[in-house]
C-alpha cells in the first residue's frame, strides 16, 4: 500500500497545528513547563548540591577520613600508596598532646599538636590565619601556627618562639579557624599547627607515644566539571574499611549528620519534584491530545473514507505529537535555563551563595528527550484510538458500540484492549526507566513508576465508582434539585464527557502536587529545628569537678550565652570484659586492639531520660527507679555505632574498670548521638549512682552569640586558665547558613513545581472547553442565559474539583507518608486543616480554570457554530 | 459490478438493538447509474456505507468488482476504498485545513494510482478536474472561503481524481439551493459520462432519481421496489 509521504503528512499535521494555535499553545506550554521544571530543578539542584557538598566536605576537609591510634603496618602503608596511585589523593594529619614552653613563661602548657602537610591539607575549606597567609608560607621546618589562646596563656605574640620537645619554633601566625575543627579530636590544650617534619624533629613521637592519625582522602571527579558521585566515595570507604579494620572510617556525609540528612532529604525531594513536573506535563499533553482527536474525528473519518489506513493517519498525528513535543521541549529547556540563570542571581544577595551556572548539555539533552518521550508515551493510547474511529461516522454520527454476538464483541474489545494494554506496558516501562534516569536511582524510579500506575488505576476506579454513585443519587433526587445543579451534575456522567479521565488526571495532579508540598513542609520544618540557635558552638574541655560550679555561674552571667549550657562529666575507663569474656581473649579473637581502652563514660543529667541530643534507637532507657537501684544493678546505654563495633546488643553485659574499680553493667539501650551536642563526646551513658565517687573530668558545650565568642573565651581564660575552650562558632554558622539555604531553595523549587503543576492542570481543564461549544450553543438557542450556563458549568467543575481534590489528597498523604518515613527518614504528621483547605482550594481553582477557559465559549454566537454543522 | 446479497445490519445503542437493514439483495452492473430512494430512516445511508465498506454488515456480503469486502481487514478495505470508490457526501466533508487543490489531491497522496502516475500528473489531473468544475480561480482557497456549491464541486473533483470505477453519492445536492444543486448534478452526470463510472446515488428527492437508469426503493430496511427506467435528460440550470 502506498504510504502517505512524510511531506504530505507533515503538511496536514502543521496545518492542523496552525489552525488551532490557541489550543496547541496550551499543549506546548504544558510540555514546556514540565521540561522547564525538569531541567531547571535538576540543573539548578545539581549545581546547588555540588556547592553545598563542597561545604559539607570542608567540615571534614576531605571526602573520607580514617582515624586510628595504631601505627600502620608496612603492608597497610604500601596498600595506601596503591590507593593514591589509582587517582585518590591522601594526606596524613597527626594529632598528639604535648607540653609547650616559652622564654616568657616558666610554666609549660599542655598543647594539642596537629601535624599536617601544608601542600595538601586541607583538601576542602581553608585554614584562616592571622596575619592572613597561605599555610605553605606559615609552616616550615622551623615555624608553627598556634591558637590565639596559646598566645594569651603564654603571653606571646606572633613572631615569638616556643619550645616543643627538643626544638624551638618561631610562631608565624595565629590560627583563627580550621575547617575540620568539629571532626578533629577535642583534645585539651590550645592548638599548635606544624608540619610532619617539624613534629618528627621534636622527638615527641615515639612508637609508644599516644598519637592519633587521621588519613584524609580526596577523590578526583569521574569527569572534569562533574560532581563526585556518592557511589565513588562509598566504594573508597569500603576499600579503606577493609584495609584499616582498626580505624574509624567516615565519609564527609557523616561529618555533620544534620547537614547531610538535610541534603539527602532535599535531593530526594528535588528528584521527586522533577518526576512530578515531568508526569504532570505529560498528563497535560495527554488530555490536550485527547480533546484534539475528539475534534478531529470528522477529518479522520473523511480520510478513512478516501482510503487512508489507520497507520497513515497515525503518522500524521504522530508527527504532530513530535512537533509539539519538540516545540515544548525547546521552549521548556530555554525556560529551565532561565530559571537556573535567574534564581542564583536572586539568591546571591540574600544568601551569599552563588552556585556556578553552566549550560549543561547533558541536562538539555535530557530535558528534550524527556519532553519528547513523555509527550509521545502519553499520547500513544490516544493515537491508538485512531484505529477505532470508523469512517461510517461521516454518514451516521451516533456510531453504535459494535454489533454481533456478545462473544464477538468481547473478542473485538479484547483485541483492542490487548494493544492498549501492550502500549500501557511500554509506557510504564519507559516511564520507570525515565524516572530512574531522572532520579539517578532505579529504586526511586520503580517505586515512583509503580506507585503512579497504582494510584492512576485506583483513581480511575474511584472516579468511575463516584460517577456511578452520582448517577444513583441523581436518579433518586433529580426532581427535588434545582435545574442548574441537576444539569451540572448530569454533565459529569453524560456520554462523551471525559469526566473519569479528567478526574483521574486532576486527582493524579493534586496527589503529586500535594505530596511535594507535604514532603517539603516536613523537611523544611525539621530543618528549622536543626538550625535552631541554641546548639553549642563553644566547647569546654578539661574542667575539674571543683571548677564546674564556677563555670556554670560564669556562663549564667554572660549575656551572650543562650540556652542552658551542657556540662557533662567524663570518667575514663577501659572495658575488661564483654558478656564475661575477658578483654584479652576478645582482643585476640576480634582484633579490638586499643579500642577497649580510653573510653569515655558519663551520666545523664536527668534520672530517667537520655542526655540532650541522644535518641534511643533500640532497647529502653531506664526509669527513675531503675536509676536509683543502679548501684546494685548497673545499667548502661551505648552509642549505636560503638555498640556495632563492639558487637553488643541490649541485654549484653559489659565489665568496666575505672581507677581499679571494676563493675559490670547490663546494656539497657542503644542510642544515636547528635554530634552537635556536647554529650556526643561520651559513648557510654550510665545512671548517675553507678559512676558516683569516680574521678571525673568535665566537658561542656554552650551556645554563644557567634559575634561575641572571643569575649567569652577571654572571660573563661581569665577565671579558669586550665580549661581549654574550643570555638566552633564559625563552622557551625556555616552549617546553619547551609541548612537555611537548603530550606530556601527547596521552598522555592517546590513552589515553582506546584505552580507549574497548577498551570498544567488548568490547561487540561481548559482543553475540555471545545466539547462545550456545541452544548453552549444548544442551550443558548433554547433560551439559556449566560449566567445560567455559567452556573451549570460551575457546579460541574466544583464537583469535579472537589472529588479530584479529596481523592488526590488521600493518595498524597499516603505517598507523602511512605516517602517521608521510608525513603527520607523524616517525620510525617497528618494536617487535617491543611487537607480540608487544600481540597476546597482545588475545587475553587478548578472552577476558576474552567471559567477562564469557558469565557470565550460563553460569548460564542449560536449561528457561528450551527453554520459549521 | 456491485453485488449485494443477504445484507443485514443491526445497531446497538446502549441496551437496545435496532435492525436497520433486514436482508437486501441486488446487483448493479458496471457503468450503471442507480438511485437508491427511501424516506428518512429507511436505511439508505447505512446501505451506502456498507457498499463503500465504511462499515461491516451484521450478515450478508458486498462484492465490488469481484472482491468480497464485507470481512476485509481494515487497512485492506481502506486501500480498496481509495482505489475503487469515489465519494460525494451531502455535507461535502472536505478537510478544513487543506486548500481546494490539496483536498482534491488527498486521495492521490493517500493511495497513489496506476491510472494517474507521478506527482506532476496527479497535480495536473487535480487542476484539470477543478477546472472542469469551474474552480480554476479557487484552487488555493480553504473550504471555509468557499460557498456550499463550490465546496461540493471540490468534493466532486476529489471523488473522480483516481478514476474510480464506482462513485457513490449521498444526497449530493441536499445541502444546496436549486441553482447550485442543479449545477452540481450536471457536473456529476457529466463526469460520470466522461469517466465511464458506475454511479450509485442515495436520495429522497424523486426528481433527482428520474435521471438514473434504475431506481431501488427502501422502506423499513427492505427493498420494496427495484425498477429500471429511461433516464430523464438533465437540463442544466440557466440553460
Amino acid at each position: 500500500m502506498p504510504s502517505l509521504s512524510y511531506p504530505t503528512a507533515a503538511r496536514i499535521a502543521s496545518r492542523e497545528l496552525h489552525s488551532s494555535r490557541g489550543k496547541f499553545t496550551f499543549v506546548i506550554l504544558s510540555v514546556a513547563i514540565g521540561v522547564a521544571a525538569l531541567t531547571g530543578v535538576r540543573g539548578f539542584s545539581s549545581a546547588f548540591r555540588a556547592t553545598l557538598l563542597l561545604r559539607a566536605r570542608s567540615i571534614m576537609a576531605a571526602d573520607l577520613s580514617a582515624r586510628t591510634n595504631v601505627p600502620l603496618t608496612p603492608y597497610q602503608q604500601s596498600a595506601l600508596s596503591d590507593l593514591t596511585s589509582s587517582g585518590a589523593s591522601e594526606t596524613t594529619v597527626t594529632e598528639s598532646l604535648s607540653m609547650a614552653s616559652s622564654a616568657t613563661s616558666l610554666d609549660p602548657l599542655l598543647v594539642s599538636l596537629k601535624a599536617i602537610d601544608p601542600a595538601k591539607y586541607p583538601f576542602y575549606g581553608d585554614v584562616v590565619l592571622d596575619p592572613a597567609m597561605p599555610l605553605t608560607q606559615a609552616l616550615s621546618d622551623h615555624t608553627v601556627a598556634v591558637g590565639e589562646d596559646l598566645l594569651l596563656r603564654l603571653h606571646l605574640k606572633v613572631g615569638d618562639s616556643i619550645k616543643l620537645g627538643t626544638q624551638i619554633f618561631r610562631i608565624a601566625a595565629a590560627v583563627v579557624d580550621e575547617p575540620d575543627r568539629l571532626s578533629g579530636s577535642f583534645a585539651a590544650g590550645p592548638r599548635v599547627l606544624l608540619t610532619q617534619t617539624a613534629l618528627d624533629s621534636t622527638g615527641l613521637v615515639s612508637p609508644a607515644a599516644r598519637v592519633s592519625r587521621r588519613y584524609l582522602f580526596k577523590l578526583p571527579p569521574a569527569k572534569p566539571g562533574q560532581a563526585l558521585s556518592d557511589d565513588a566515595v562509598a566504594a573508597l570507604k569500603a576499600k579503606v574499611d577493609s584495609l584499616l579494620p582498626e580505624a574509624q572510617v567516615s565519609d564527609y556525609r557523616e561529618a555533620n549528620p544534620a547537614l547531610t540528612r538535610a541534603l539527602d532529604g532535599a535531593t530526594g525531594l528535588l528528584s521527586l519534584m522533577s518526576l512530578v513536573a515531568l508526569v504532570l506535563g505529560a498528563v497535560g499533553v495527554a488530555m490536550a491530545m485527547r480533546a484534539h482527536l475528539q475534534q478531529r474525528l470528522d477529518s479522520i473519518a473523511i480520510m478513512k473514507s478516501l482510503g487512508a489506513g489507520s497507520s497513515q493517519i497515525m503518522k500524521i498525528y504522530l508527527l504532530q505529537t513530535v512537533l509539539l513535543g519538540l516545540a515544548g521541549g525547546v521552549l521548556g529547556v530555554l525556560l529551565g535555563l532561565g530559571v537556573q540563570l535567574a534564581f542564583p542571581l536572586f539568591l546571591a544577595k540574600l544568601l551569599h551563595l552563588t552556585p556556578s551556572f553552566q549550560i549543561n548539555s547533558h541536562a538539555i539533552a535530557m530535558g528534550l528527550t524527556a519532553g519528547l518521550l513523555t509527550t509521545l508515551l502519553f499520547t500513544v493510547p490516544t493515537l491508538l484510538s485512531v484505529r477505532n474511529i470508523r469512517p461510517i461516522l461521516i454518514l451516521r454520527r451516533a456510531v453504535d458500540s459494535g454489533d454481533g454476538t456478545f462473544f464477538e464483541r468481547l473478542s473485538r474489545n479484547l483485541s483492542s484492549y490487548l494493544l492498549q494494554l501492550l502500549a500501557g506496558v511500554v509506557i510504564v516501562g519507559a516511564l520507570v526507566a525515565l524516572a530512574a534516569r531522572v532520579s539517578d536511582s532505579s529504586t526511586v524510579g520503580l517505586v515512583f513508576g509503580g506507585g503512579l500506575i497504582a494510584a492512576l488505576v485506583l483513581l480511575y476506579l474511584v472516579a468511575r465508582l463516584l460517577m456511578y454513585a452520582l448517577r444513583l443519587f441523581l436518579s433518586a433526587t433529580r426532581l427535588h434539585l434545582p435545574s442548574s445543579l441537576r444539569h451540572g451534575l448530569a454533565n459529569l456522567y453524560r456520554p462523551g464527557n471525559p469526566s473519569a479521565a479528567l478526574l483521574a488526571a486532576l486527582g493524579l495532579g493534586v496527589m503529586q502536587i500535594a505530596a511535594v508540598y507535604i514532603v517539603q513542609r516536613s523537611i523544611v520544618s525539621e530543618m528549622h529545628v536543626a538550625v535552631s540557635e541554641n546548639l553549642p558552638n563553644i566547647f569546654l574541655v578539661d574542667m575539674t569537678t571543683d571548677e564546674v560550679g564556677g563555670v556554670r555561674t560564669l556562663l549564667a552571667q554572660q549575656p551572650t550565652v543562650r540556652g542552658t549550657p551542657e556540662l557533662l562529666p567524663v570518667v575514663a575507663a577501659r572495658l575488661v570484659a564483654i558478656n564475661r569474656i575477658p578483654a584479652a581473649q576478645l582482643e585476640k579473637k576480634r582484633g579490638f586492639g586499643r579500642s577497649l581502652q580510653g573510653l569515655s563514660l558519663t551520666w545523664s543529667p536527668t534520672a530517667d531520660a537520655p542526655p540532650p541530643g541522644d535518641k534511643v534507637s533500640s532497647g529502653q532507657w531506664w526509669t527513675a527507679k531503675q536509676a536509683m537501684d543502679s548501684k546494685l544493678h548497673p545499667l548502661v546505654a551505648i552509642d549505636k555505632n560503638r555498640a556495632a563495633r563492639l558487637n553488643v546488643r541490649p541485654g549484653d553485659t559489659l565489665t568496666f574498670s575505672a581507677q581499679d574499680e571494676a563493675f559490670t553493667a547490663t546494656v539497657s539501650a542503644l542510642f544515636e548521638a547528635d554530634s552537635r551536642h556536647a554529650y556526643s563526646r561520651a559513648d557510654f551513658v550510665f545512671p548517675q549512682p553507678v559512676l558516683a565517687g569516680l574521678p571525673a573530668v568535665w566537658y561542656g558545650g554552650v551556645h554563644c552569640d557567634p559575634a561575641s565568642t572571643a569575649q567569652l573565651r577571654r572571660a573563661l581564660y581569665e577565671r579558669f586558665p586550665t580549661v581549654t575552650v574550643i570555638d566552633v562558632a564559625a563552622t557551625l554558622e556555616t552549617v546553619r547558613q547551609v541548612l537555611l539555604q537548603i530550606t530556601y531553595v527547596i521552598q522555592f523549587l517546590a513552589a515553582f513545581s506546584i505552580f507549574a503543576g497548577i498551570v498544567i492542570l488548568a490547561s487540561a481543564i481548559a482543553g475540555t472547553r471545545y466539547r462545550r461549544i456545541r452544548e453552549v450553543v444548544v442551550l443558548k438557542t433554547l433560551g439559556a442565559t449566560r449566567a445560567r450556563i455559567a452556573t451549570i458549568f460551575s457546579v460541574e467543575f466544583a464537583v469535579l474539583g472537589l472529588i479530584a481534590g479529596i481523592t488526590g489528597l488521600i493518595f498524597a498523604n499516603i505517598m507523602g507518608r511512605l516517602l517521608l518515613l521510608r525513603q527520607f527518614h523524616f517525620d510525617y504528621h497528618f494536617q487535617p486543616w491543611l487537607n480540608i483547605s487544600a481540597a476546597l482550594c482545588v475545587a475553587a481553582l478548578t472552577v476558576a480554570a474552567g471559567w477562564l477557559a469557558s469565557h470565550r465559549v460563553l460569548g460564542q454566537k449560536p449561528l457561528e457554530v450551527l453554520r459549521e454543522e | 459490478m456491485i453485488v449485494v446479497s443477504g445484507i443485514r445490519k443491526s445497531l446497538r445503542t446502549g441496551s437496545t438493538t435496532v435492525e436497520i437493514l433486514k436482508g437486501i439483495d441486488f446487483t448493479i452492473a458496471r457503468g450503471e447509474f442507480a438511485a437508491i430512494m427511501g424516506a428518512s430512516g429507511s436505511g439508505k445511508s447505512t446501505l451506502l456505507g456498507l457498499l463503500a465498506g465504511l462499515d461491516n454488515p451484521t450478515s450478508g456480503t458486498v462484492t465490488l468488482n469481484g472482491t468480497a469486502i464485507s470481512n476485509l481487514a481494515e487497512d485492506k478495505l481502506a486501500q480498496l476504498r481509495g482505489r475503487t470508490i469515489g465519494f460525494v457526501f451531502q455535507s461535502y466533508q472536505l478537510i478544513p485545513t487543506l486548500t481546494a487543490l490539496e483536498n482534491v489531491m488527498l486521495p492521490y497522496e493517500l493511495n497513489g494510482s496506476p491510472n494517474v502516475a507521478g506527482e506532476a500528473n496527479g497535480m495536473a489531473r487535480a487542476r484539470q478536474l477543478l477546472s472542469a468544475v469551474g474552480l480554476d480561480s479557487r484552487v488555493d482557497h480553504y473550504p471555509v472561503q468557499l460557498s456550499g456549491g463550490e465546496q461540493q464541486r471540490v468534493a466532486l473533483a476529489r471523488a473522480f481524481i483516481l478514476r474510480p470505477p464506482i462513485v457513490l453519492a449521498d444526497e449530493p445536492t441536499g445541502n444546496l439551493d436549486t441553482a447550485n444543486g442543479s449545477h452540481v448534478l450536471d457536473l456529476l452526470l457529466h463526469l460520470n459520462r466522461v469517466e465511464g463510472t458506475t454511479l450509485v446515488l442515495v436520495t429522497h428527492d424523486p426528481v433527482l432519481a428520474t435521471y438514473a437508469g434504475r431506481r431501488i426503493t427502501l422502506r423499513d430496511g427492505l427493498v420494496i421496489s427495484d425498477e429500471t427506467q429511461v433516464p430523464a435528460q438533465h437540463t442544466p440550470a440557466g440553460a
